[in-house]
């Protein structure tokens, strides 16, 4: 190792000899290829911190600022940022004004422009239009449908509801692969929710089976166990329907589950409990410096030996070194980076004006870190193909630029001129070089959910998190005026 | 010579290529609004007009029309009640019922009374003018026409999907509830299917 280590010492003093005559060139070389590479100010932090002052207008406020930052490439990832900074801020009607536009952009997306697949080779996938994964898109559907039933639109709540069953159904014809992300046992269940309560039934059990096969069949990466809410859903819509044979299957299934039946709850009024715990996971870049002779394999590790990788700051000094050495090609792939809250469970108290207060529980129904893992995990393989052809390409190129250059320069100046342009097109193959690391970080890292059924009445809804271990209080949210037959929906932000 | 005139010739074909993108501007032109413009493929103004038309149409043309009007010696007293959405798009159900309101009322052949929503807004109108308005100008309580039908109905879809075609169907169901019987006495039904087809890819 040591002895790896020395020999490329000496090889870079010999060229550090040359670059101290070229450091002026180098120096605007570098500036000119790293233009737009900075690390921007980090929104998605700001985002964080006002949530975690319970501000989600602020929060929102920042991703509205950021709107141009976003840019053309990304006007999906910013409608899908601000439709969720807007739900927490309680402006649901906007919310589904931008979640509807992102919705339209993903459908336009579908028409793939070859100019754009050709630069984004040439360059990296930051040059692509995000279109988002397929659970984010899905999600969408989810956050409007959540938007319209907290403004009492439920019809419309319901359009979302069939969105997402055409959504899911094409997914589950696209995707062959049975363990594969094909299905949604949140959104189904959602659906089935808002089935049930504008009183259709039979669509509501439908949904509630899709969701327990889905939560069923998708346990071992998603880790989410099927809800106890739902065991009870299914046994309460079954009996309601009067599906004998389904209804003794779920209580051979579910021995333990107690549960009312519909016409027990027909006076009572319902109250959902959504909870967004934690922060999504965020992508950072993984770069992999593969050297193709002996000297820039010694590069490589004296390289790494000296800088901690994956930093911003390094990568113009890796420009510079790779780009005079023209023998090292660089892959960037994005690597997840879990967040996960430290928020087991929380819960929310319904406090009446007369009478006992109910203390609700929720139960994680969707693990968005989960997802996004799987999600990464099924298309890194096309990505790495992908960047390794890309590098090798503009590999080749820089190479034929170079010996270009050389050949037109004659030999007294070639091997100056063959070494400037060698250092400008490798180093723009290595600087240009970037996984794409964009994905919806307001969500939560995970989601929960309860449902509680009440007498009529007013209730004052106190939120908090984290239980008596943690005293991590969440803001306090209204007064709920509740009739009978009647469903209020409540939406809580919990951090970190 | 011959390089530098095919290396012009390239640089000019480059540029004129990367600036083909950038002609798009905002173009606007007015049309009539009977034009059919499908653009998404969505339910769109011409569905909704088109759809009214026929429908109102047909209706008026069934026998329970003459049926009344030669029993009771008046025209029927119609109004529209529910027109629900179960498609799988935000349709602004209020501008289908406009069409039909409009349809019914330009027929002549049916009393048209205003809806649920409009009869709040005249009550509360009424009941001020019996607080503020001159006594010989107020108009009195008690005095609607109590209408004898309902137009009822909906509008649903049926959605099929592979490969960036869809075909979109639209079914939707209009019916004539006779108020005291809850007889119905028309059911009509008009279907509208689309086909979209999307490219995968375009230069």
């Amino acid at each position: 190792m040591s002895l790896l280590a020395s020999r490329p010492t000496a090889l870079i003093q010999a060229r550090w000899g040359f670059f101290i005559f070229t450091q002026f060139l180098v120096a605007l070389v570098a500036f000119v290829l790293l233009a737009g590479c900075g690390p921007s100010v980090n929104r998605y932090l700001l985002i964080e911190a006002s949530l975690r002052a319970h501000d989600p207008k602020g929060a929102d406020a920042i991703v509205a600022g950021a709107e141009k930052d976003y840019g053309a490439k990304s006007r999906v990832l910013y409608g899908m940022d601000r439709g969720m900074t807007l739900h927490l801020a309680g402006d649901y009607q906007q919310s589904n004004a931008v979640l509807e536009q992102a919705e339209d952009e993903i459908d336009r997306l579908y028409t793939r422009k070859i100019r754009t697949e050709s630069l984004a080779f040439m360059t990296n996938d930051t040059a692509l239009f995000y279109e988002g994964d397929s659970y984010e898109q899905v999600l969408i559907n989810v956050l409007k449908a959540l938007n319209y039933a907290l403004l009492g639109q439920w019809q419309e709540a319901l359009v979302e509801a069939r969105r997402i069953d055409h959504r899911l159904n094409l997914l589950s014809d696209r995707t062959q692969e049975k363990n594969a992300y094909r299905d949604d046992g949140f959104a189904r269940y959602l659906s089935g929710i808002l089935y049930e309560s504008t009183g259709d039934v039979n669509n509501a059990f439908i949904a509630y089976r899709k969701a327990y096969e889905t939560f069923e069949s998708t346990r071992s990466w998603s880790h989410t166990d099927v809800p106890s809410q739902l065991r009870a859903d299914l046994l309460r819509t079954a009996e309601a329907l009067h599906f004998t044979q389904e209804f003794a299957e779920y209580q051979q299934a579910f021995p333990n589950t107690k549960w009312e039946s519909s016409q027990a709850l027909q006076q009572l009024a319902q109250v959902i409990v959504i909870s967004y715990n934690g922060r999504a996971p965020r992508k950072e870049d993984q770069f992999l410096d593969l050297p193709i002779s002996l000297n820039a394999l010694q590069l490589v590790l004296l390289n790494r030996g000296l800088s901690q990788p994956n930093r911003q700051s390094n990568q113009a000094m890796d420009t510079v070194l790779y780009g005079l050495n023209g023998r090292v090609v660089r892959v960037a792939l994005p690597r997840l980076v879990p967040q996960k809250t430290h928020v087991p469970i929380d819960t929310v108290n319904l406090i009446p004006d007369h009478g006992m207060k109910v203390a609700v529980n929720t139960e994680l129904v969707h693990n968005v870190t989960a997802l996004a893992d799987k999600s990464l995990s099924e298309r890194i393989a096309g990505i790495t193909v992908k960047a390794l052809a890309r590098a090798t390409s503009k590999f080749a190129m820089a190479e034929g630029a170079t010996r270009g250059a050389q050949h037109a320069a004659g030999k007294d100046a070639g091997p100056w001129v063959g070494l400037l342009v060698g250092l400008v097109t490798k180093g723009f193959a290595v600087a240009s070089e970037e996984a794409d690391k964009r994905s919806w970080q307001t969500l939560p890292d995970e989601i929960h959910l309860a449902r509680v059924w009440v007498p009529p009445g007013r209730y004052q809804v106190q939120g908090s998190a984290g239980g008596f271990h943690n005293p991590l209080k969440s803001e306090a949210m209204r007064t709920l005026s509740l009739g009978p037959g009647e469903t209020a929906v409540l939406i809580q932000r919990v951090m970190p | 010579m011959i390089v530098m005139d095919r290396g012009r010739i390239g640089f000019v074909a480059l540029v004129v290529l990367m600036l083909a993108g950038c002609a798009q501007e905002t173009k606007i032109t007015r049309v009539d609004s009977g034009v059919v413009t499908d653009l998404s493929g969505r339910w769109n103004d011409t569905d909704s007009r088109i759809v009214a038309e026929s429908m109102v149409k047909e209706a008026l043309e069934y026998p329970w029309l003459n049926n009344f009007s030669s029993s009771k010696r008046r025209q029927p007293v119609v109004l529209v009640g529910t027109i629900q959405n179960s498609s799988h798009e935000h349709i602004n159900v209020g501008t289908f019922v406009s069409d039909l309101e409009r349809e019914l009322t330009n027929s002549q052949k049916v009393t048209f009374v205003a809806g649920k929503g409009d009869r709040e807004e005249l009550r509360t109108e009424r009941k001020e003018q019996a607080m503020y308005a001159r006594e010989d100008t107020q108009k009195a309580p008690g005095k609607e026409i109590g209408a004898d039908y309902m137009m009822k109905g909906t509008i649903a879809t049926i959605l099929d999907e592979a490969e960036g075609t869809k075909a979109v169907f639209y079914q939707i169901d209009l019916q004539m509830v006779d108020l005291e019987s809850n007889a119905k006495v028309w059911y009509g039904q008009k279907k509208i299917k689309k086909v979209i087809e999307k490219k995968r890819s375009i230069f």
